[in-house]
């Protein structure tokens, strides 16, 4: 199929280029060839997580073709490589546009993971005897790895102007191994890394007709779209139940999809320099499953089964959208918006009552979720004297949902933003925000006997943000830019007792680019972002209040996360000799240092075997370090050729808690047991990358 | 009757908007008084000329072009004054490298491009109300596409800094591989939401990617269906898969509960730890290694309702 697309695009490319040429016009293009020779350590799935770097030639052409009436520009980037993509844009000058585009997109998690399932990547995962084997010298290896290949077009009409049509078009396939990982009983027991199968296709068509003449804009627009799984069940021996070889457990996959939008876009402009625009948009997505009337258990026969109000699932959410905004600068000193926007789901899916005699209650019922937002707001700019410019916001916004603990949401936001440009050389900038955002919390009818009493879920819980950022920007010189910025969010949750009770963010950032006479460009910038997450939270089998004296088994526990990461890059662009000989040296460097600060609250009692309040605590969550060495002579042998030649190294370590002293087998039973399959264990690597690219334009 | 007549002063009240707009606009059409022609131009400003005629401002074909105006005046305005003061600043022409005010050169560019959808909601665009103006981005005599001063991401990331250190981060969208763009999320040109995203909701927009995080399914996890950005972040995390913070810590923000959700997991219950039960919370994935159907499921009974099937 892609050697089909390729060849398509490329005889497309070749006949249009054909026609084109008979015309007798300019042409132009540049082809390039880099070698590379590389070496690599470690892991080498992460190192090409996105990429494909490997021992070969890859191969660049552009091609430019031009006559006064039409034109056809194609690029091929990567042939051959995992990273590869192909586009042919043409059109006739005023009359139309098209484009025809296909592309790789590789997604690599990790290499030689082991399994003791055969079937890795199918739909059915299964292993001779049971228990199975936990020797993982004996189990069968694959890699995680993804890969979407996307195919799209697109045509716009401009010929009928002021009338517009545009269409395009996209399918998408997503093929390869995922790892999930699934409950091998429940409540407790041990968890299962399955090898799941990827094999996606996603198709879309997006229309738009319309008028666009100034004073008016009117569209109508239509996006459909569809998504199709060609697993609909990932069926899998389950080790953790004794009936394993008479059953098999189902883990169920994303369902088929489909889904449709329509919108009317309008905008009008007005006197006193003003814009009314509006949006007008309603859709639907539905799905349909099969739904399982059975579940693997300890019982005999393996299968517990389940009664269902409705064998079958159908899935419907529509949305309704409007988005209304007028802009307006009246006055050269000042300017203006007004906006409301309204986003409504409705959820029309089935509710399917489930009769499982295990459960307490042994009936019950998917709840549907759906929420109606509306915001409305507006911005007031001020051009002050001295070169000053002052910004200032305000929006109310309301969130209602169908949730059971907090349905509803108030916001209140308003900010300032104050901008001098009163100095030649210098910008500067200093803004402030506010969220006060209202919760309406529904108290359980249990009051304070029900942990959900003391929960404030933090995505809609009351709070308070504040958000400052300050940037300055110099231009000292001609050729010196140097800015550097700093912004801080601090957000607390005055209702929560249990849960996320505040978040601090730091950023601070600079970026200098300084070019020394006409010999050396220097360029450099540094980065630095520290998150803290406090949580306040209760470990119980059965008293609930917080505010009642610990046990044991009954405390309250805090821990304190922490982010913090800096990164920088300095370098330098060398014209050895100039508009000849370039040499570009580069270094980049980026940390990230976690920690988690637990505390246990017990009061008198003492902490459990071994533990102290700080051999408890975690120094090293997702910690990495990446190294980055580039060096690279550029050497322009005649005005339309070139030759580069360069070295780049790179360094990841990897450490994290949870990840150190992986195992695949911990434990075979119990809630220490797994059977994991090294999904995104050790992605540590080290890399050495030689290349050269010659280069030749016409 | 009633009705008519209030649709009928409706629409008057339109007209009376829209009339005042088109005879301004058929106004601003203006005279041709005070050009010299690009030949005169060429004579001082080779560079410049050269590089125009690559550009597609040059191509006669394209209706509207400066090629079909006044070429180089048709940006930087009549240049009789100029040449008769022998050239240098000061003498009345427009550049877009000396003129402070963003709007005034947005403005020249808007005065033949207004009429393309591409740039129709301008005037809500962020970029507009920060004073940036189209030449930051745009080059008047560039041969590149769209006429573009650089290649995304680092067009963007030039002012956007913050996003470019979360761009570098160890989990991030393939936009610094040269597989993404910004712009297939941003309407750099402005749109309604906020952040001036391609969609009306951010998991509208995410669906077009992750169509199989659309559902709709029968077990729903309301903060998924409500926001993605309640777990993950657009542009690049420390935590694997844009997460805004690690599982269990994560989960545990929202789930306090009577059973594993909320016990403590802490060094003793990774790997290495010597925690007698609890460990498979905690250790690789946490929560992820039993609950993979996060974003919402099929599954049957309670396994379906805690997203383990």
């Amino acid at each position: 199929m892609k050697r089909l697309i390729i060849s398509s695009i490329l005889i497309f490319s070749i006949a249009s280029f054909s026609v084109a040429l008979a015309e007798d016009d300019k042409l132009s293009g540049e082809v390039s060839a880099t070698g590379t020779l590389t070496s690599v350590g470690g892991n080498k799935a992460k190192f090409n997580e996105y990429r494909d770097v490997r021992d070969g030639v890859y191969g660049d052409v552009k091609l430019k073709y031009e006559s006064e009436q039409n034109y056809v520009d194609l690029n091929a980037q990567d042939m051959g490589y995992d990273t590869q993509r192909y586009s042919i844009r043409g059109g006739m000058w005023g009359d139309f546009k098209f484009d025809l585009n296909y592309d790789e997109l590789p997604h690599n998690i990790t290499y030689d993971a082991k399994t003791f399932y055969s079937g890795a990547g199918s739909a059915n995962l299964t292993y001779p005897t049971h228990p199975p084997s936990t020797d993982t010298n004996t189990w069968n290896t694959f890699d995680y790895s993804t890969k979407r290949k996307n195919l799209s077009g697109g045509f716009q009409v401009d010929t009928l102007k002021p009338f517009f049509f545009d269409v395009s078009a996209s399918s998408e396939k997503k093929a390869g191994i995922y790892p999930l990982g699934v409950a091998g009983t429940t409540p407790g027991g041990i968890d299962i890394e399955l090898p799941a199968p990827i094999d996606y296709r996603t198709d879309s068509v997006n229309m738009a007709a319309g008028y666009i003449r100034n004073p008016l804009r009117l569209s109508l627009g239509y996006t459909y779209g569809s998504f199709s799984n060609s697993n609909l069940n990932l069926n899998f021996r389950n080790p953790a139940t004794a009936n394993t070889a008479s059953a098999t457990d189902t883990f169920t996959m994303p369902p088929d999809n489909h889904y449709y939008k329509v919108n009317l876009l309008g905008s009008l402009r007005l006197p006193y320099n003003s814009k009314l625009d509006m949006k007008l948009a309603t859709g639907s997505s539905k799905s349909d499953a099969n739904l399982l009337t059975s579940y693997v258990a300890d019982v005999p026969g393996g299968l517990r089964n389940i009664a269902l109000s409705k064998p079958n699932f159908n899935g419907q959410i529509d949305s309704r959208n409007l988005a209304m905004s007028l802009t307006s600068k009246p006055f050269t000193f000042l300017d203006g918006r007004l906006f409301v926007k309204y986003d409504e789901t409705e959820n029309k899916s089935d509710q399917i009552t489930i009769t499982d005699p295990t459960q307490s209650p042994s009936a019950f019922t998917n709840p549907l979720f759906d929420y109606r937002k509306v915001k409305i707001g507006g911005e007031l700019g001020f051009r002050l004297p001295a070169k000053f410019y002052l910004n200032t916001t305000y929006s109310y916004g309301t969130i209602n949902r169908k949730r059971d603990d907090i349905p509803e949401n108030r916001d209140y936001t308003y900010g300032a933003e104050l901008k001098w440009k009163g100095l030649d050389f210098m910008a500067a900038r200093i803004g402030y925000e506010r969220l006060d955002r209202k919760a309406d919390f529904n108290t359980p009818g249990g009051g304070t006997s029900d942990i959900e009493y003391f929960i404030r879920r933090f995505d809609a819980a009351r709070k308070y943000q504040d958000t400052y950022k300050a940037s300055l920007d110099f231009f000292l010189m001609e050729n010196l830019n140097f800015s550097l910025g700093y912004r801080y969010k601090e957000t607390n949750y005055p209702d929560t007792t249990l849960g996320l009770t505040g978040e601090r963010h730091d950023e601070f950032y600079v970026d200098a680019d300084y070019l020394i006479g006409e010999w050396i460009r220097l360029f450099a910038f540094f980065d630095y972002e520290r998150i803290r997450q406090d949580q306040f939270q209760r470990q119980t089998a059965s008293t609930v209040d917080p505010t009642l004296p610990p046990t044991s088994t009954s405390f309250n526990w805090t821990a304190f996360q922490k982010d913090e990461s800096y990164g920088y890059t300095i370098g330098a662009d060398i014209f050895i000799i100039k508009g000849k000989l370039t040499l570009r040296l580069q270094h980049s460097y980026l940390e990230s240092n976690g920690s988690v600060d637990y505390t246990y609250l017990l009061g008198g009692n003492p902490l459990p075997a071994g533990r102290t309040q700080d051999n408890i605590d975690i120094s090293n969550l997702d910690d990495y370090k990446l190294r980055y060495y580039l060096i690279k002579l550029t050497y322009n042998v005649t005005k339309d050729s070139s030759v580069a030649v360069g070295y780049a190294y790179e360094k990841y370590i990897y450490d994290d808690a949870q990840y150190n002293g992986y195992q695949y087998v911990p434990g075979t039973s119990g809630t220490n047991g797994a059977y994991l399959t090294g999904a995104y264990s050790d992605p540590s690597y080290e890399s050495h990358v030689v290349f050269v690219t010659v280069s030749y334009r016409f | 009757m009633k009705k008519n007549r209030t649709l009928l002063l409706a629409f008057l009240f339109l007209l009376s908007l829209v009339i005042p707009s088109v005879v301004i606009s058929l106004r601003d059409a203006g005279s041709n008084d005070g050009y010299v022609g690009a030949e005169t131009c060429r004579g001082c400003h080779k560079d410049r000329y050269e590089s125009y005629l690559i550009s597609n401002h040059a191509k006669k074909a394209i209706p509207g072009s400066p090629a079909n105006k006044y070429a180089c005046e048709t940006c930087h305005g009549p240049g009789m004054a100029h040449v008769q003061k022998g050239g240098g600043r000061g003498t009345g022409m427009f550049s877009f490298v000396n003129q402070p005010d963003a709007d005034q050169k947005s403005s020249r560019c808007l005065s033949c491009h207004q009429d393309s959808r591409a740039i129709s909601f301008w005037n809500m665009s962020r970029h507009k109300v920060n004073g940036i103006s189209c030449d930051k981005c745009h080059s008047i005599h560039s041969g590149m596409t769209k006429n573009l001063r650089a290649r995304e991401p680092a067009l963007c990331s030039a002012c956007h800094l913050s996003i470019r250190a979360q761009l570098n981060k160890q989990s991030h969208h393939p936009l610094k591989e040269g597989l993404m763009k910004c712009t297939q999320c941003h309407a750099q040109h402005g749109e309604f939401g906020s952040k001036m995203i391609k969609a009306d909701t951010v998991n509208e927009l995410c669906y077009k990617c992750h169509a199989e995080k659309r559902g709709p399914f029968m077990w729903q996890h309301p903060p998924v269906e409500e926001n993605c950005l309640t777990c993950h972040v657009p542009h690049g995390s420390n935590h694997t898969k844009l997460l805004t913070s690690r599982p269990p810590l994560l989960c545990q923000k929202c789930h306090d509960a009577t059973q594993h959700p909320g016990n403590i997991c802490t060094n003793f219950e990774t790997f290495k730890g010597s925690a007698i039960s609890g460990k498979n919370r905690m250790f690789a994935r946490g929560c992820l290694n039993c609950h993979s159907n996060i974003h919402g499921g099929m599954g049957p009974s309670t396994r379906g309702q805690h997203f383990v099937r």
